[in-house]
Formats: structure tokens, C-alpha cells, sequence
């Protein structure tokens, strides 16, 4: 009897969970695609060195950090994943999810601060322990995007711009 | 070298895999997988007690020995009533490989058991609640029957290689824990209930050959649980038959062997008188 109600406590948790998981990650993907689109216009690369005919007027670090967990439904699928192996897929949107984030907020940062782009950007993940002895240690994931925003004397960049004399 | 600005390719590091789909692919794998060690747990549990001889298991178990209750300096004279019972019940049974010992567990809880090495526990709250020898007579001749059956061994062998599994698989995967522990119990509850109809068979013969009928073969459950027997009730409620399908079980299965269904009673008298 304690077994089946405890069992039907976590098949509404995990229903609910998967509603509401799914709704987050849908508006968010949904939130990225029109921050990114809007962000298009500042060009951003993994280059550490500026491209040739650049002239920057002014650089400063730009950082964007997100901190983000999984939901019940999805650390529960993934405990069965766990034990079989493989690739856990149900983590994929959250990961990918994060590493946007980080960027366009990176970038949020960099357009605040009045640079036109970003050079040199690095992703860096890192995760949130439970503290004490806890069995299921990760909590949340953090994502961090940092790189260097720089101000260029001929101003506005549009997309497509040749960037090499 | 053009600059191309683009937006991220979503189809690249997000798999198109439902979680749905994955839960059900990964549970339903490891439900099969479970239902498949269990009963191969009970298989070779059974197995390996057939292989241990019944001498060998009662000196393992000589100094298993549940307590009476009271005084320890003067033993409970229900136990030598019942003790004696057993012993004519036994000697329908031919060649019975068990020295069998009685203990009375002083506790409100209406329960009989068998364990290994042929100790059998009955309740004082069991005993308390006996109406004819006859009664008493049935629930001691199914414990017999756990004997024959030898399911006191499989029951402990099963448990403790159940534990095991369980804290060996499921023990890697934290939310599959909880699924595995049900689907071990509810296994081990279907093969509970077959051993639960071989000791009643047993138990049923023993009864015949004592009093000469089955009169109040399996009554003494029918009426504690028409008359409310309540929490007291629970624990053997738990480890036994609904009483309802096992008195119409024991009628069919009375009137197939030729047994009388009707037949004078014994009074049981000769234990309460003594009780302390």
C-alpha cells in the first residue's frame, strides 16, 4: 500500500513535471531564436587576434552567465539512462539551452556597454553540487560566455561586412 | 574573409528524442529485465533447497529459538499443549524429516509462522482467540504444510537474494529503485500465494487424519475476519490468504479427496484451563 501510493506520487510529479519542463523549454528556445535574430548584427568569433584593418577605439571583458536546472521528469528518465548507458538526450535541450543563453546574454552585455563585437568568446560550463553527502550531487549546470567586446572607430558593422581589407 | 552572421543550428546538438518514448523503451527494458532475475531468483533458490537436506538445515538452525513469553524459569504451558498437538499432527505425516519446537510469542497479533530448522511460532493472541482444538488443529497442520513444502527455506533464501539484487542493480540507479522494490514484492507475493495453497492441501490431509472430518478448516480465519478482527488481523492478513477464497478453496478442495465436511469437535479446553 505505502509502495503504491508512493508510486502515485511520483507519477504526478513526473507528469507534472514534463508539462510544465516542457513549456519552459519550448518558451525558451522560442525567447533565444528572437534575442539571437535581433543580436545577428554584432559579429562575434572565437578569433583571439582582431582582424586585419580594424581599428578598435576602445575593448573591455563582456561576460553572460546562466545557471540551470533539469526538471523531475527528465533527472528521472535520465536515472534509467544511467544504468542501460548511452547518450543521455533528454539533457541535450537543457545544455544547448544554456550555452544560447550564456551567449546572447554575452552579447547583451557587450551591446549595453556600447561595443560592436566580440572577439576571442569562450564557453565555459561548470556544475552546482548538492552540498553534504547527498547521493544525486548535480543540481544545476552553470554556462558562462565570456570574450573580449570591442568599439571600432567606423561605425555601425553590418552583417556581411568584409572584415579584412 | 567574410564575416557571416548566422543563428545557431538547433538540429545539431538536440537530439529529436522523445523523453516519453525514452522512459517508456528504458522502464519497460528494466521491468522485464527484473520480472526475468526474479524469477530466476526463485528458480535456483528452489533448486538449491532441494539440495540441502532437511538434518543438515535443522543443525544450522538449532539456535534459532524464539523466546517464550513470561518467566523464563517456568515455561509457558500453552507450549507443551501445542507442543503436543504439532506432535499428533506430525505423526499423520510419515517420515517427516523435522524435530518440530514450539514457541509461543506473547503478542496481541493473531499470527502463526514457520522458519527453518522446524520452529514454529504461534501468538498468544492466536491462541487466545481459538474456539475448538479442531480450529488450532488446521492452522498448525498449514504450518506443517510450509515445511513440506520447505517454503520457510525458499521464503528466507528468496528474501535474502531479493535484498541483494535489489541493492546491487537498483542501487546504480537512483529513480529505478523505486519501481524494482515493487516489482520484487509483487513477485514474491504470487509465489506466496501458491505455497500458501500447498501448506492449506497439507494442512487440510493432516486435519482429516486426525479427527476423521475437516470440519473448521480454515472457520477460525472467516470468523476473526467477520468478527473484525481488525489490526490484530493485519499481520497475518499479510503473510496469508483472503479468507473468503481460502474457506471456498478448502471446500472444493475437501469434497474432491472424500473428506466429511461435518464431524464432532474437540473442545479446547485443555489450554485455556492452563493458561497462566
Amino acid at each position: 500500500m505505502d509502495a503504491l501510493i508512493g508510486l502515485g506520487l511520483t507519477a504526478i510529479l513526473l507528469i507534472a513535471t514534463f508539462i510544465i519542463g516542457q513549456k519552459g523549454e519550448r518558451d525558451h528556445f522560442e525567447d533565444l531564436r528572437r534575442r539571437e535574430a535581433r543580436l545577428r548584427v554584432m559579429p562575434v568569433t572565437t578569433f583571439e587576434t582582431l582582424p586585419t584593418g580594424w581599428e578598435p577605439t576602445g575593448s573591455g571583458i563582456v561576460t553572460g552567465s546562466v545557471v540551470m536546472s533539469a526538471d523531475y521528469f527528465k533527472r528521472f528518465v535520465a536515472g534509467f539512462r544511467k544504468f542501460f548507458g548511452g547518450r543521455l538526450t533528454m539533457y541535450e535541450p537543457l545544455l544547448d539551452r544554456a550555452r544560447r543563453e550564456a551567449v546572447v546574454r554575452m552579447l547583451e552585455d557587450a551591446q549595453k556597454k556600447g561595443f560592436d563585437a566580440v572577439i576571442n568568446v569562450r564557453i565555459e560550463g561548470s556544475r552546482i553540487n548538492r552540498s553534504g553527502t547527498e547521493k544525486d550531487g548535480v543540481v544545476a549546470v552553470e554556462m558562462l560566455a565570456y570574450g573580449t567586446g570591442i568599439k571600432r572607430a567606423r561605425k555601425p558593422v553590418t552583417p556581411g561586412t568584409p572584415k579584412a581589407a | 574573409m567574410r564575416y557571416e552572421p548566422r543563428v545557431p543550428d538547433e538540429s545539431v546538438n538536440v537530439s529529436d528524442v522523445s523523453p516519453v518514448r525514452e522512459l517508456g523503451r528504458l522502464a519497460g527494458s528494466l521491468l522485464a529485465g527484473l520480472v526475468v532475475l526474479g524469477i530466476l531468483i526463485a528458480f535456483s533458490v528452489d533448486i538449491a533447497v532441494r539440495l540441502i537436506p532437511p538434518d543438515f538445515e535443522t543443525r544450522a538452525f538449532a539456535d534459532l529459538q524464539f523466546a517464550d513469553s513470561g518467566d523464563p524459569g517456568r515455561p509457558d504451558p500453552r507450549r507443551a499443549s501445542v507442543q503436543g498437538l504439532v506432535a499428533r499432527l506430525a505423526a499423520h505425516w510419515k517420515g517427516a524429516p523435522y524435530a518440530f519446537r514450539v514457541s509461543i510469542s506473547d503478542s496481541p497479533e493473531l499470527n502463526a509462522g514457520a522458519f527453518p530448522g522446524g520452529a514454529i511460532m504461534v501468538t498468544s493472541g492466536l491462541l487466545a482467540e481459538v474456539k475448538s482444538e479442531n480450529e488450532l488443529a488446521f492452522v498448525l497442520g498449514h504450518e506443517l504444510g510450509h515445511f513440506q513444502g520447505r517454503h520457510h527455506l525458499r521464503r528466507l533464501g528468496r528474501s535474502v537474494l531479493y535484498g541483494l539484487a535489489a541493492s546491487a542493480v537498483l542501487g546504480q540507479a537512483g529513480s529505478a529503485a523505486q519501481t524494482g522494490s515493487l516489482v520484487t514484492s509483487l513477485t514474491e507475493r504470487g509465489f506466496d500465494r501458491s505455497q500458501e495453497e500447498e501448506a492449506d492441501s497439507l494442512g487440510l490431509d493432516l486435519l482429516n487424519a486426525e479427527y476423521g472430518h475437516v470440519q473448521e478448516a480454515g472457520a477460525f480465519f472467516a470468523r476473526i475476519s467477520e468478527s473484525g478482527g481488525g489490526a490484530r488481523f493485519l499481520a497475518y492478513l499479510s503473510t496469508h490468504p483472503a479468507p473468503a477464497d481460502r474457506a471456498l478453496r478448502l471446500v472444493r478442495l475437501a469434497k474432491s479427496r472424500g473428506y466429511a465436511p461435518r464431524g464432532t469437535l474437540t473442545p479446547y479446553a485443555l489450554v485455556t484451563a492452563e493458561r497462566p
